[in-house]
């Protein structure tokens, strides 16, 4: 009896450390994102292949950036909720969000140290690590990573 | 083609629902969802178990008995029928094959299983003062089988773990997520059945004795070290207080006398 009890009272634990945690990594997190967004907002990124008249290009190097962000506990309840009930996971928006942005952000970064201007021909990719990040006992996370064509122009 | 970089207020990817709303939606919608399945589960259980013949109960019981290892106690079984001699001759007890063992064990507890076997652990006898205890546990083990227990808690906890496992699969997070929230629902019907019993054991110590003494001793004893009324939230068994106020209001209300208990018969713990 008490064993069932010390498991609720683990669970309820994990849940509001999982949601209070979790809520102030994330608005840390955004932010940091909006104010880098914003000092790197004159590095131009696409994902067109771009052509470039003769002399424009000094030279051009792959860039990429990856960021990995972990799913707390409280986000895994609502999406096993929603596995029950079905709709949109909306606790896992804000998680991918916050990856995919982070990802580009280094790779703008990483671009930038280098001295380029912009990034052409820009992919995304993400991935949860951990074969199945709702698996029972396993908290998961999502990994996103940007890659693409840095070019540093010849002025 | 030209560059205008612009920073975006908002975001399109993310929605603005507050999670612990969503959050309260959604576990509002799974207590009532199991809330009835234990509904539904149960009016049916009810329905079948009236209807399951005794013979039933007594081949699942043969399998539960395995598990405790212990040997047929003739004093207690002496006792036990002197209680059954004092039901009613039309009582679906008497289709029962009681057994009664004893284990040897400092665990205080009597679990009744299904088919008509009674366990009893030796630190039990040990803290009991009294013939009228032995028959007041004795009497309770009873009333599970009168009212066919087993097979309603078997039923009700099955039937839900079935439907999880064929909607969710063995071992996913939403089945435990489920049993957890079952098991609130589970503790409290447990608890109806117990205190259920405990009236049908204070009637028959009654019929046995001819007065109530010694009914309440026990869960005195037990009450002395009960703890927190918290745990029992979630208990198998109300709190110890509850159960003897509920035992008082019973002899209260039928009017029961409370004499003196007879002393104890130390023939039944095998030196």
């Amino acid at each position: 009896m008490f064993l069932q009890n010390f498991n609720l009272i683990i669970f309820i634990v994990l849940i509001i450390l999982g949601y209070s945690a979790g809520s102030l990594a994330e608005k840390r997190h955004y932010r940091s994102i909006i104010k880098r967004e914003r000092q790197l907002l004159k590095m131009a990124v696409v994902t067109a292949e771009g052509s470039f008249p003769p002399g424009h290009v000094k030279s051009s190097t792959l860039v990429s950036g990856s960021a990995v962000i972990s799913i707390d506990y409280f986000k895994r309840l609502l999406a096993i909720l929603r596995n029950i009930f079905g709709g949109r996971v909306k606790s896992y928006e804000s998680l991918i969000d916050r990856a995919r942005r982070e990802a580009i952000l280094r790779m703008k970064e990483s671009a930038r140290k280098q001295g380029a201007d912009m990034v052409i021909n820009m992919r995304l990719e993400t991935s949860t690590i951990g074969r199945n990040a709702n698996r029972r006992n396993s908290v998961g996370s999502v990994e996103a990573i940007a890659y693409g064509t840095a070019i540093i122009r010849n002025n | 083609m030209k560059f205008t970089p612009k920073q975006l207020d908002g975001n399109v990817n993310v929605s603005s629902t507050h999670p612990l709303i969503e959050l309260l939606w959604l576990l509002g919608g799974l207590a009532l969802l199991v809330g009835l399945f234990f509904f539904i589960f149960g009016a049916t259980t009810d329905w079948a178990v009236a209807r399951t013949p005794i013979k039933v109960e007594t081949w699942i019981g043969e399998l539960a008995l395995d598990e405790f290892p212990s040997k047929e106690n003739p004093p207690l079984e002496k006792r036990l029928q002197a209680l059954l001699d004092k039901l009613p001759a039309d009582s679906v007890l008497h289709q029962y094959k009681f057994r009664v063992f004893l284990v040897d064990s400092d665990e205080v507890n009597a679990i009744a299983l299904p088919g008509g076997n009674i366990v009893v652990y030796s630190g039990l006898l040990k803290i009991l003062t009294s013939e009228n205890e032995l028959a007041m546990v004795l009497a309770h083990e009873l009333g599970h089988f009168a009212h066919r227990d087993h097979l309603r808690s078997l039923g009700r906890g099955l039937g839900l773990a079935v439907v999880t496992t064929l909607l969710f699969g063995e071992g996913s997070s939403a089945s435990s997520l489920v049993s957890k929230t079952l098991l609130t629902f589970q503790a409290q019907y447990s608890q109806t059945q117990e205190a259920a019993a405990d009236r049908f054991g204070l009637d028959l110590l009654v019929k046995r004795y001819g007065h109530a003494g010694g009914a309440t001793d026990l869960f005195a004893s037990l009450a002395k070290n009960p703890g927190e009324k918290f745990p029992y939230l979630l208990a198998s068994h109300p709190h110890p207080e509850e159960r003897i106020s509920a035992l008082i209001q019973q002899i209260k209300d039928k009017n029961y006398l409370v004499k003196n208990t007879l002393p104890w018969k130390h023939n039944i713990i095998p030196r």
